[in-house]
């Protein structure tokens, strides 16, 4: 154990400076060797704006007349969607959407919290006579049912329960359910699929509408 | 030998002192909690690091593999059950071990920074439990995963950087099983470890607290070897038999594959989720917007938060020195509210779970892992089927059948546990379809009524549902028929 005895000579001042260099060029470098890795590994963490993508999706004549068959009561669409998860290939997946016939005078009564400045929607929520709702419930994500039994929409996750016309009821979520973009662009009808942030009572838009 | 290996690495002279420290006050079955927690991290690892050799994280794969794994890797249902079971060990311990210094009050002087260090080992093993139960990717993963991704996206500030770091996307995807995978396979693992020296270094430094008393321990000295390590060895053991017990009994279960369309799925948290799973349910019944919008807040984010904050700062809280049991009511209450509240809650969570269910009209996750195990014709009858099916079968054939597919002696089947239901489709649909006349045998038993033909009185899909339902009913475990299959049967 010889060498220990070095750090009990404090040297001449020449020494001390020399050995102040030496810590703070390691401090120094070993910070930016922290930062060089660090940079890049936390950049690559951020989700690509790919990944968070949302494009209108066109229906098809026959997803179209399930839109048109709903009347008062509210009626499942299922439509294709062409997706792209992360890496995988291009694929069309099935979804689908709530839909109930109504007007704006009517929709703007039975939710008046989605008119007001705070839940406005960044969209007309009514369109060619439609409401469209996202099929995630908008507590915590799973995906609602329609109980003809209850006459309400229902959520096996945590029991949350809405209207016909989305309006939120019973259960743990904080807000009605989220109407999604529809337009009709030269005589075919879109629907773009976005997603919400869970769990407020605002509605406020997670991914992109293009 | 050892001589030559020691003059060049010291690792004898290491291992000696290491085995041959004194265990104050001697050894003791009470020690071993810790250890027995630490076993289960190998086994874990073990375990986990065979189970990668087949995994593979993504969409398109992660349901395949894990499935490739139960059934066509040798020992690898075995395998992924001892990992899935190790996990409740690890978590169960690792609570009793928390719990006992809790009640021992060995937080207190000089062992602050032992304790802060086993609180964060328990939320990391926590996270390994959550991180673990999404990457099967059936229908209970992608569902649970989702509602903690949201609850974590829900948080005040932090809530919208970890959403994006989590699930990557606007959704839970491929890209999520990967994120997943490689927290709870790298990440995860990596500090655990790191941090678990630490915790054993900081424990060698202090030495074991001992029995809550103030006097000095007048138990005999002992050493860690082989004393205390016997008694380490022998809990260990009896865990490891349990979690082989239990692998046996009951292999770990996989559902169907993640389908962001079904709805009727009920999904269930693991036994350590369910208490705060049973909070949220019971935060739904507020009506007030307002309050509702503070209380669904308080059940995700403050009270499990709060608890673990005041872990952290409970030696510096609870500053007076007695370890005695009568000097510290306030902990040792409160440590019984909480221990008495998780408990309760858990019971209720279960029982809300099987309420939803039989809203939902869905056999419980047991009867779902029964049926994908047996890998029936025809895929797994899927809720919807069976939902659909019941009240075809109630109007139609329970008049005869009975409610509970028992039948009459001499007259009418049964049609639980009956060969000819659960048999060859085209046999059931031809007998649904067009009727049977004279008298059949099933068993030893002979039955002559008649079964009339329902073609044309139901639809095919209505027929469909109700072969799918009586297949699958009763302890019948047969496998799905669709409306394609009915229409194919020709007369």
């Amino acid at each position: 154990m010889g060498h220990a005895e070095a750090y009990k000579d404090e040297g001449t001042p020449a020494e001390q400076s020399r050995r102040t260099f030496m810590v703070n060029a390691t401090l120094a470098l070993g910070g930016v060797i922290g930062l060089g890795i660090a940079i890049p590994v936390v950049t690559s963490l951020v989700p690509s704006p790919d990944a968070l993508g949302s494009n209108w999706s066109p229906l098809t004549p026959e997803e179209l007349d399930q839109l048109k068959k709903a009347t008062d009561k509210p009626i499942k669409v299922t439509f294709a969607v062409k997706t792209k998860d992360g890496y995988l290939p291009e694929a069309s997946s099935d979804e689908f959407v709530w839909a109930i016939k109504t007007d704006e005078a009517t929709f703007k009564q039975k939710r008046p919290e989605l008119f007001e400045a705070a839940g406005k929607l960044p969209y007309p929520a009514v369109n060619m006579g439609f409401v469209v709702f996202s099929p995630i419930c908008p507590h915590l994500g799973c995906r609602y049912a329609y109980s003809d039994e209850l006459k309400k929409f229902a959520c096996p996750c945590h029991g949350s329960q809405f209207t016909d016309f989305g309006a939120h009821t019973a259960g743990p979520a904080q807000r009605g359910l989220d109407p999604l973009p529809l337009r009709d662009q030269s005589g075919t009808a879109q629907i773009t699929w976005i997603q919400y942030v869970q769990n407020i009572s605002d509605h406020i838009v997670l991914s992109y509408s293009t | 030998m050892l001589t030559w290996l020691d003059q060049r690495t010291g690792l004898v002279t290491f291992t000696k002192g290491f085995l041959t420290e004194d265990v104050p006050g001697g050894a003791s079955y009470w020690y071993a909690f810790g250890s027995a927690t630490v076993f289960a991290l190998i086994l874990q690892i073990v375990t986990g690091i065979f189970l990668t050799f087949y995994y593979s994280p993504s969409a398109a794969t992660a349901w395949e593999s894990t499935k490739y794994i139960m059934d066509k890797v040798p020992a690898g249902h075995f395998v992924m059950s001892l990992h899935y079971w190790g996990a409740s060990a690890m978590i169960a311990f690792m609570a009793m071990h928390l719990i006992q210094t809790l009640l021992w009050g060995a937080y207190k002087k000089p062992r602050e920074l032992q304790w802060i260090v086993g609180v964060i080992l328990f939320i990391l093993t926590l996270v390994l439990g959550l991180t673990g139960y999404l990457l099967p990717w059936d229908l209970n993963a992608l569902l649970a995963s989702k509602v903690a991704i949201s609850i974590a996206g829900s948080a005040p500030l932090i809530g919208g950087p970890t959403l994006a770091f989590l699930q990557d996307g606007a959704s839970i995807g491929t890209l999520t099983i990967n994120r997943f995978f490689g927290i709870h396979v790298w990440l995860t693992p990596a500090i655990l470890t790191v941090l678990v020296a630490l915790h054993l270094m900081i424990f060698r430094w202090n030495g074991p607290a001992g029995p809550p008393i103030d006097a000095p321990p007048k138990l005999k000295p002992g050493r860690f070897w082989p004393d205390q390590m016997y008694m380490d060895t022998v809990v260990s053991f009896a865990m490891f038999a349990v979690i082989v017990l239990l692998s046996f009994v009951s292999p770990a279960p996989l559902d169907d594959k993640a389908d962001p369309n079904n709805t009727a799925f009920v999904p269930y948290p693991a036994w350590y989720f369910m208490a705060l799973f049973a909070l949220l349910n019971i935060v739904g019944g507020v009506q007030n917007p307002t309050l509702l919008e503070f209380l669904d807040l308080v059940a995700t984010i403050i009270v499990p938060g709060g608890l673990v904050l005041l872990l952290i700062l409970l030696p510096f809280v609870d500053r007076n020195p007695s370890r005695r049991l009568s000097r510290r009511p306030w902990v040792l209450g409160l440590t019984a509210a909480t221990m008495f509240g998780a408990l309760g809650l858990s019971v209720l969570g279960q029982v809300n779970v099987q309420k939803q269910q039989v809203l939902n009209g869905v056999a419980g996750p047991a009867a779902a892992a029964a049926s994908t195990a047996e890998a029936p014709a025809g895929g797994a009858p899927s809720a919807a089927n069976l939902a659909a099916g019941k009240p075809v079968y109630a109007a139609n054939c329970a008049g005869c059948h009975g409610a509970a597919g028992a039948g009459q002696p001499g007259v009418f089947p049964p049609l639980a546990n009956n060969p000819y239901v659960t048999g060859d489709p085209k046999a059931l649909i031809h007998t649904l379809n067009y009727g049977l006349n004279g008298a059949i045998k099933v068993g030893s038993a002979s039955y002559t009524g008649m079964m009339p033909a329902w073609k044309g009185n139901l639809t095919p899909q209505q027929i469909a549902d109700v072969a799918t339902f009586i297949r699958a009913s009763w302890g019948n475990k047969a496998g799905a028929v669709t409306a394609a299959d009915v229409a194919a049967v020709a007369k």
